[in-house]
């Protein structure tokens, strides 16, 4: 299954086409993004279809990235769903959707968050002041504080390995190639002819972030917020967190 | 609709990013505003029945005003980096905006302080004391300037104005929280504020000034008001979200109507605003220090639910998360650190400026006339 792999490696550099079913960003988003190749527009398709839930992305990224203990720039999100007495497993990974119009960044009050030319939203930790108005403002819980440096942190399409020509670790690691990862403005691209031809979904698309993480099989009940009941265990920084948590129902 | 049920099995915990010291910057700004706008009829105006409730409002205005930029500083994860906000222009940001507007309202705080007390600080200059001179410096070799006053609190008025549209847009904004993203919520603070500011107000008159019950009558009318206007806005809100009426509050209400302990949140503070509210109408002498307490409780749980609360509602996952405070500097320190430095201004400014004693009030006293 490592078809998307070899399609990235070919199509990188291709002729590009801005793909027809895309909305462009507004233009003072355009305006302010600096950095990476114009030529590019990065972006990921999820077959939530093929995903098993090992959670070997989260772990690939967590090494990838040295992200500190207990906290997570991408995660499967795993639930129990039981429809008229079958239960089954539904698995979600999540991901900063690296939007084309993102919230996160005009509220930043330093620039220190901004969009390359490719569409990845990065984090410069070096001038960010940890004011985490951006992780207030992500409708995605993708982003927060990274207690090591101190500054917002997120996802970001390990932009290093790509600028590098390889793909994400996540991506690299994904065992039932269920991430996907590839050029948007090449219409040859995977990427680009899932999101012409299967139509797939976004999270939350009522907050008109317009994502470029989009999802193949994804099920309404999982767009927004999860209506259902929380878990006992989540990783967290806070120590008495992980013990009691869940008593409430959505 | 199909029977289903989901549980969540594995996802994140977004612990809250904005700490307890957010709480604390939120409540002291919004008091130190409402401080300022009740000190203005008594030296602005020149209301000379004003000028016993403006001078227990300065120091509101004051103490507060100056804690609570320390507060703010701390929330930052980097407050050493905190000259970023200086080198860039982010026009986009209500948080930049608000690092412009707080040195002013600052500054303008300070000027405007001086305005009002340059009398006192001229007499205290008259008295033989080793300290004299330096009340003299402090004066400026000048006294009571009522010009001087208009103008600096035409300054600090605009300062307080612009506060008060920064902090509660910068939060309403925040589109990914619905619980934030009401049209409502500057009000709320502004509202919330008023009374907290008039609730310390009172509780000041006795415990830092000289007890007077024409202020405390005033003080608690005043109080009663800002908590109608609390009240007011609270039951708009809920029947805006209630009968969905309109969508960003509907969608507020939404967020947190299925737990059991935001209800009891819910009645908790409906109780802290309609209870001092009865009894400042009801006994508005002799109760100050009761409703004063409850009013500026209430603007501080406000804010603690507002901000700490609402980071507990996920934006994905299901439920909500815990929230425990914590002990150290992200926690109940900087609530105790905070209200630390706070009586210490409030211990130094009042060491250093005692409450004038006064003669009885003339004949012309047209509020204790009421």
């Amino acid at each position: 299954m490592d078809q998307s792999r070899r399609n990235f490696c070919l199509g990188f550099g291709a002729a590009t086409v801005g793909a027809a079913t895309l909305s462009p960003a507004p233009a003072e988003a355009i305006a302010a993004r600096e950095g990476g190749d114009p030529a590019h527009r990065w972006g990921m398709v999820v077959d939530v279809r093929k995903c098993v839930g090992c959670q070997a992305c989260t772990v690939a990224c967590i090494m990838e990235n040295d992200v500190p203990e207990n906290s997570f720039r991408t995660i499967v999100s795993t639930y129990e769903v039981t429809e008229q007495g079958r239960s089954g497993t539904y698995m979600l990974p999540r991901l900063c959707n690296h939007c084309e119009d993102p919230p996160c960044i005009p509220v930043c009050p330093t620039g220190a968050t901004f969009q390359r030319e490719d569409g990845i939203v990065v984090v410069d930790n070096t001038v960010c002041v940890g004011c985490a108005y951006c992780v207030q403002a992500c409708p995605y819980d993708a982003r927060f504080i990274n207690h090591e440096t101190q500054t917002a942190d997120k996802c970001t399409f390990c932009v290093h390995r790509v600028e590098a020509g390889l793909l994400p670790a996540c991506v690299e690691t994904c065992v039932g190639g269920a991430r996907i990862f590839g050029d948007l403005k090449d219409p040859d691209s995977t990427v680009s002819k899932l999101v012409r031809e299967r139509d797939p979904r976004v999270l939350k698309p009522e907050q008109g972030t317009q994502p470029r993480v989009f999802y193949i099989g994804l099920d309404p009940k999982f767009q927004g917020k999860v209506d259902g009941t929380p878990t006992l265990w989540r990783p967290s920084a806070q120590p008495h967190a992980d013990v009691h948590a869940g008593k409430e129902h959505a | 609709m199909m029977d289903t049920s989901i549980v969540e099995v594995i996802n994140v915990t977004r612990e809250v990013a904005w700490l307890p010291w957010a709480v604390q910057y939120f409540f002291l700004i919004g008091l130190s505003v409402g401080g300022v706008l009740l000190s203005l009829p008594g030296y602005a105006f020149a209301r000379e029945d004003w000028r016993k409730l403006g001078r227990v409002a300065l120091l509101v205005a004051l103490t507060c005003g100056l804690a609570a930029p320390v507060a703010l500083l701390s929330d930052l994860h980097q407050p050493g980096r905190f000259w970023h906000f200086y080198v860039v222009l982010r026009p986009t940001s209500w948080m930049w905006w608000g690092s412009i507007i707080i040195p002013f309202y600052v500054t303008g705080l300070l000027v405007y302080g001086w305005t009002c007390f340059r009398e006192e600080l001229q007499e205290q200059g008259r008295v033989d004391s080793r300290l004299a001179a330096l009340y003299r410096l402090a004066a400026l070799g000048g006294g009571r300037d009522d010009r001087l006053i208009r103008y600096a609190g035409l300054v600090v008025l605009t300062g307080a104005a612009l506060v008060a549209l920064y902090t509660g847009t910068e939060v309403a904004v925040v589109r990914a929280r619905p619980l934030w993203h009401t049209p409502f919520l500057p009000l709320q603070f502004l509202a919330t504020a008023l009374a907290g500011a008039t609730g310390l107000v009172l509780l000041l008159n006795r415990l830092a000034a000289d007890g007077d019950r024409d202020v405390e009558r005033v003080a608690n009318r005043l109080l009663a008001g800002a908590l109608g206007a609390v009240m007011l806005f609270g039951t708009l809100w809920l029947a805006l979200g209630l009968f969905a009426l309109e969508r960003t509050h509907a969608d507020a209400l939404a967020s947190v109507a299925g737990s059991e302990a935001w209800r009891v949140t819910a009645v908790w503070a409906v109780a802290a605003t309609a209870v001092p509210f009865v009894i400042a109408v009801a006994k508005p002498v002799g109760t100050g220090l009761l409703t004063g307490l409850i009013a500026v409780h209430g603007a501080w749980m406000f804010r603690w639910t507002v901000f700490i609360g609402g980071q507990t509602v996920p934006k994905t996952g299901a439920g909500f998360y815990e929230y425990a405070l914590p002990a150290g500097p992200d926690g109940l320190l900087g609530i105790v650190g905070t209200a630390g430095l706070w009586l210490f201004l409030l211990l130094a400014i009042t060491a250093f400026l005692p409450t004038p004693r006064r003669a009885e009030p003339g004949p012309f006293h047209p509020i204790a006339a009421e």
